[in-house]
């Protein structure tokens, strides 16, 4: 049996209203009707995932943005369930990764039921099957304009001090970087962000000249980082960022903690419903 | 050969070591390596390690193959090809299969290799095969 977590998340109500009837009407059409629950003030997600596993469901479907899906994760705390995703969000990173990438192919993606083991990463508490950021890249340079994204660059670097699968220690002056376990970019044959390869991908992007910010400033803004020359990249399966103490880390612009921190991979955690247009 | 394998190594690193990284400790990798920043302790690879110029490495390092246009203290076990760039200094042992020494290339230390030679001293025409660090061949065994 389905259970769909339905999350309006900054969406306006009628908005949210007239995609909840187009669900629904999707799910029938699809024969993949199930029991729905909403969001809201007194039941939040982690209520209705504990509510789900009372019940012995067996197949979540977090229906509304990549924000959603990665408290649905936070909430699982170790359980065995099949998960699905719905985007309400047509910019919804996750569902072009999941290769859901609108309300439709969604629920389509559901009922084809394709299940693939990926990569689960974890950071104090949280999960994510996606990416962290930190020092520049959190602040959003794809949204900012051309001059302030072009301060952000220029702006000064940090020292950093990264330990590395309890085997070494990277120090680096850096503007910022992220921690990869799959991105919307990602494919097959990339050997970066590969949800399968059970190694998170560790970029981390030096202080660049105006020519080359110029230059690659729109590879940055998508995260391609190792288009950018002198980009650190390391595969690896722990990684601890030691300092600066305080150092932000974040998931989609919301900080999810600050240094220090451990980003460990859990190899072929996740059972995840895929479609056929996933990136991997 | 060794020209592929040069190119190969340009586009195909999976672990990049940036020019600002110091890296402490025992850097283990399961593909290419290339270092561009300083590196202490030791590197392992069973594919290619690429040492840029400019790069500064104090370790010992165990790879497939390795192109050294940089600086490097310590000894090399590279089981493939091994190309010393005319930019590169060496201080340490090699050990390879296959050496090439760029002109202008510093190195100081001991070269082992694993070579066979024709045994035409005692005109059997039998393969023999040691070190070429060792005085003395022996007749490689069947």
């Amino acid at each position: 049996m389905y259970y769909y977590i339905l999350d309006q998340n900054g969406l306006p109500i009628d908005k949210f209203e007239k995609l909840q009837t187009e669900l629904q009407g999707l799910l029938s059409e699809f024969k993949i009707s199930g029991e729905t629950a909403r969001v809201t003030p007194l039941r939040s997600i982690v209520d209705l995932v504990d509510t789900a596993s009372q019940r012995g469901i067996r197949t979540l479907v977090a229906a509304g943005n990549d924000d959603t899906f990665n408290q649905m994760l936070a909430a699982l705390k170790g359980r065995d369930f099949i998960l699905g995703f719905i985007p309400f969000d047509e910019n919804s990173y996750l569902g072009k990764i999941l290769g859901a990438r609108d309300i439709f192919t969604g629920a389509k993606t559901i009922a084809a039921r394709r299940i693939e083991k990926i990569d689960l990463a974890k950071i104090a508490g949280n999960y994510f099957v996606s990416w962290l950021e930190f020092g520049v890249l959190s602040q959003r340079i794809k949204n900012a304009g051309l001059w302030s994204g072009m301060k952000m660059l220029s702006s000064e670097p940090q020292n950093l001090t990264i330990r590395v699968d309890d085997s070494y220690n990277v120090s680096i002056t850096a503007l910022g970087g992220m921690v990869v376990n799959t991105r919307s970019t990602s494919a097959h044959d990339e050997k970066i962000a590969c949800p399968t390869d059970s190694l998170l991908d560790l970029l981390i992007l030096e202080k660049l000249s105006k020519t080359e910010i110029l230059r690659y400033r729109k590879s940055i803004a998508e995260g391609l980082l190792e288009k950018v020359p002198k980009t650190t990249i390391i595969k690896c399966r722990k990684i601890q960022f030691l300092q600066p103490q305080g150092y932000s880390l974040t998931m989609q612009g919301r900080i999810i903690t600050k240094a220090p921190a451990v980003v460990e991979i859990i190899p072929q955690r996740l059972r995840m419903i895929v479609g056929k247009q996933r990136t991997f | 050969m060794s020209n592929n394998f040069e190119e190969k190594m340009e586009g195909q690193a999976e672990t990049v070591v940036g020019p600002s990284v110091k890296i402490q400790g025992d850097l283990n990798s399961e593909g290419n390596v290339k270092i561009e920043g300083q590196v202490n302790g030791k590197i392992k690879t069973s594919e290619s390690v690429y040492v840029n110029q400019g790069a500064v490495v104090t370790a010992d390092v165990h790879a497939g193959n390795a192109i050294i246009g940089g600086e490097i203290q310590g000894n090399l076990k590279i089981s493939g090809n091994l190309i010393l760039q005319s930019t590169a200094k060496l201080l340490g042992d090699i050990s390879c299969a296959v050496l090439r020494v760029e002109d202008g290339a510093q190195f100081s230390g001991k070269c082992s290799m694993k070579i066979e030679v024709t045994d035409t001293k005692n005109g059997n025409g039998k393969k023999l095969s040691g070190k070429s660090d060792k005085p003395e061949l022996e007749p490689e065994e069947e």
